[in-house]
């Protein structure tokens, strides 16, 4: 039998020192392994390639490539039940939002998030309510959902540079 | 519903999408000036707010909190916001309807306004994840035993029933990233609440989306009717079905209109 060639990780060992910077990634170094995360994670459950216990070490190697390459980040749903019961309290699901923030810096987005962002520019919500909407409201004698001052939106996202970050463009107000 | 309680609910102009957690995933910064922004309106307003989405109050109920903690974050959101105009002071809280409910209005003032009886009907509610967690954050009943949304299905007569894995997410966050996989997760609930009770009661838009939708496109058929919280209750109080739009749920709604 032949044998498989070992894999080959690239660490970086600077990686750790720029998360722990992050809120929420501050205490991922308190991790002891336990696996109590991946064992109550509903993702990991059903996903073999889901794995929190696993994303915190990955973290902490500095495997960005293994980090970002794929979907694998962008599966939590943020249910915050490994937040609950780490008993570490590593925080693991702020944790993994603060790695995404890190993934789209270096240019991977996810291209459902970018959709969705893209929303929040053109139309201040994430899901765009439509006359549709509105009219099923005016039958329930309601009032049309309050109007969004895109104006404020697209200010926030070209003083904080988001429109840079994603690539996205904005309304002009 | 809220004015059969004495709540008068307004809408705050201008407001918008917070970005929810897909803001926060993306630029830190920005989701919170997001947040920050439809909370200074609420401030100037002078009212608290009251959402009826989970992720919402997750959201805004985090942002309200580290912004009125950390005099640094504060500094640099309203850095941002100074472009609109507008100044986060901290001066409103934020709650989710079911939280009002408990908190503002009382479940004994609840029990005593209502005028017709759910006795007999089992009711599986699903609370979702942000009306709990994070709890250090939340700071609303206890996240691995709750009993407050529980509590307002038991005063209409009916009975809030446990069932394993209650407090599992719908995955509804999933829809863009694996539809397949989030609409696994929703339907595997939704057969536990089958063999466990008559309905299922959401307290969030999303949640009560994902438990319809997954059920109407998946292969076989499960018929669980999912009704939301304020729609229940609202019966309970003495309004009618066409009131409570119970006519758009998409799934057969027959186990409650026995009772009307
Ligand atoms: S539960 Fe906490 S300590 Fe245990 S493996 Fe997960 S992050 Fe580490
Ligand atoms: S927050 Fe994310 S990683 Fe944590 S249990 Fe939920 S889905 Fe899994």
């Amino acid at each position: 039998m032949q044998k498989e060639a070992p894999k080959i990780f690239k660490v970086d060992p600077k990686f750790k020192h720029e998360l722990l910077k992050i809120t929420g990634a501050e205490k991922i170094m308190l991790c002891f392994q336990c696996g109590t995360c991946t064992a109550d994670c509903p993702v990991a459950l059903r996903v073999n390639e889901f794995r929190p216990r696993q994303i915190v070490e990955d973290a902490r190697l500095g495997l960005k490539e293994t980090l970002f390459s794929g979907d694998t980040l962008w599966l939590c749903t943020g249910c915050y039940t490994c937040y609950e019961r780490c008993p570490q309290d590593v925080k693991v699901t702020d944790m993994i939002a603060a790695l995404r923030t890190l993934a789209v810096k270096e240019g991977y987005i996810h291209p459902s998030f970018r959709m969705l962002i893209d929303s929040m520019a053109k139309n201040g919500y994430i899901y765009e309510i439509t006359d549709f909407e509105n009219e099923l409201r005016a039958d329930m004698g309601l009032p049309a959902a309050p109007k969004v001052n895109l104006d404020e939106v697209s200010k926030i996202m070209k003083k904080t540079g988001l429109n840079k970050l994603t690539g996205i463009t904005m309304e002009e107000g | 519903m809220a004015e059969a309680l004495g709540v008068e609910l307004v809408d705050m102009k201008g407001s918008g999408c917070c970005g929810t957690t897909y803001m926060e995933s993306i630029d830190h910064k920005t989701g919170l000036a997001m947040a920050a922004r439809n909370i200074c309106i609420a401030e100037e307003m002078g009212l608290d707010i009251v959402t009826l989405c989970n992720g919402c109050f997750e959201v805004l109920t985090k942002v309200n909190k580290i912004l009125k903690e950390e005099k640094k974050l504060r500094d640099e959101v309203n850095g941002v916001l100074i472009e609109l105009n507008r100044e986060f002071k901290g001066t409103v809280e934020v709650k989710h309807f079911v939280k009002m409910l408990v908190e503002d209005v009382g479940i004994d003032k609840i029990e005593g306004l209502i005028k017709r009886s759910f006795k007999g009907l089992k009711v599986a509610v699903h609370p979702g994840c942000h009306l709990l967690r994070p709890s250090d954050i939340m700071e609303f009943d206890d996240p691995e035993v709750p009993i407050f949304f529980d509590s307002l299905i038991n005063v209409t007569g009916a009975q809030s029933v446990n069932y394993p894995n209650k407090l599992e997410c719908c995955a509804a966050a999933l829809l863009a990233v694996r539809e397949e996989l989030a609409s696994k997760i929703a339907l595997e609930k939704v057969a536990t609440v089958k063999k466990y009770a008559d309905i299922m009661v959401t307290s969030c838009p999303f949640c009560y989306l994902q438990y319809e939708t997954s059920q109407i496109t998946a292969s076989e058929s499960y018929d669980v009717s999912v009704i939301h919280l304020p729609q229940l209750l609202g019966l309970a109080l003495g309004l009618n079905y066409e009131e409570l739009a119970l006519y758009e749920n998409r799934i057969d709604t027959s186990k409650i209109k026995e009772f009307l």
